[in-house]
């Protein structure tokens, strides 16, 4: 499924992996969003994992592009996980955030 | 002006000199204080010391710009004394020495090319100004060796007392327990976060216990940093179960508004590792009689 700047590859029944690339521009969100759940939504996806390996911290700005994109996963009835969330990233993120985050966190996929 | 010249003259004689073998009449400066009581050396050790040592100083008086502090000649010259004082440092050796032998064999050192070369090296101003100055920057390579040793000791024990103050430890397949002695600070915590979120990431630990009831004291900002390190862990996708608060910690913990939603709770570590455990899924149970 080629969506410049993710990867996105079905994992299971309704389970969908998203690894960021380097080359993602989160400055253009509303497009990056509509393409990914319209796909996500062609393939009847239940469960987004996003997967934060590469990411070893999170600013407000990319927290930013995290909650538009679950807010919109929600209202398509998909679940988001963020998963392989690094120490430094749990830590920056932790020191900004005030409540809990409208996506679900995990180790790895299950 | 005549004494002028005169000093100068020695001070070109000595960078002109040929010198002999003097490495035999240095050596007693090392025994003197390497292999007396304290054995940090043993006798061919000093007499390879002291022929490096004449080497270097031959190829630094002999050199271009013998004056000069940015030479190859001088730095190998500084290196070998911090390698040196290095070594005798790990050797279980004290900077006194190593800085009294630098002295000693400035002293010696002038003496042994006044008896190699016949002029009288003692008496010229400048030259003992130039084996002063010269000293002076070895010496001070000798205390830089000095500290850095010194820095990396306490940086050590200081690593080894973080390591010691938090306890990380996997109690079942995926559960860390963290037991929190004493008094939390803000550095404290922020260490004890810094090894819990490692951790975490290095076992895959699914649920972290954090018992707090060696803590008597807690404030503000640790009480923040607290739900701090809670919220990071759950970011990390494992569960925290904070037990063993104590009233007055609890009372501190309502009396600053501190918003526990979303925080397990547990009254006793035993009661914390029954709830990790039941939500991974394990049952703990007595054996059947």
């Amino acid at each position: 499924m080629a969506i410049a700047g993710i990867h996105l590859t079905r994992i299971g029944r309704g389970n969908f992996l998203l690894e960021p690339l380097r080359s993602l521009n989160i400055g253009g969100w509303e497009q990056l969003i509509q393409d990914i759940v319209t796909v996500l939504q062609q393939e009847h996806a239940t469960r987004l994992y996003y997967d934060l390996n590469d990411l070893p911290v999170i600013d407000p700005v990319y927290y930013d592009w995290l909650d538009k994109l679950a807010r919109i996963c929600l209202t398509a009835n998909i679940k988001m996980v963020c998963i392989n969330m690094q120490p430094t990233a749990a830590f920056t993120l932790s020191k900004f955030l005030t409540g809990k985050p409208l996506f679900e966190t995990a180790l790895s996929v299950p | 002006m005549m004494q002028k010249k005169e000093a100068s003259e020695k001070l070109t004689a000595l960078f002109n000199l040929k010198i002999g073998n003097i490495s035999g009449q240095l050596e007693e400066t090392g025994r003197e204080f390497f292999c007396s009581d304290n054995k940090l050396m043993d006798e061919d050790e000093v007499a390879d010391l002291s022929s490096e040592f004449v080497s270097l100083i031959t190829g630094l008086l002999s050199s271009k710009e013998p004056g000069k502090r940015t030479t190859p000649q001088f730095h190998a010259m500084e290196m070998f004394f911090s390698a040196f004082s290095q070594r005798m440092l790990m050797r279980g050796g004290n900077v006194e020495d190593v800085v009294r032998y630098a002295q000693k064999l400035q002293y010696n050192l002038i003496a042994a090319l006044e008896k190699d070369s016949g002029i009288i090296f003692t008496q010229s101003r400048s030259v003992l100004l130039y084996f002063a100055q010269l000293f002076d920057e070895l010496i001070m390579a000798i205390f830089h060796t000095y500290l850095g040793e010194r820095e990396k000791t306490l940086k050590a024990q200081e690593a080894e007392l973080r390591e010691t103050s938090t306890p990380i430890t996997e109690i079942w397949d995926g559960v860390l327990t963290l037991p929190i002695i004493g008094t939390l600070d803000s550095s404290r915590t922020m260490l004890v976060m810094e090894a819990l979120l490692n951790r975490i990431a290095k076992d895959h630990a699914r649920a972290v216990v954090m018992d707090l009831t060696g803590v008597k004291n807690i404030d503000s900002q640790v009480s923040h940093h607290l739900i701090q390190m809670v919220r990071a862990v759950q970011l990390m996708g494992s569960d925290a179960i904070i037990t063993g608060i104590h009233p007055e910690i609890a009372r501190a913990l309502v009396s600053l508004n501190i918003d526990l939603t979303g925080v397990t709770t547990r009254a006793s570590l035993s009661d914390g590792l029954k709830e990790a455990f039941s939500r991974m899924g394990i049952q703990v149970s007595h054996k059947a009689a």
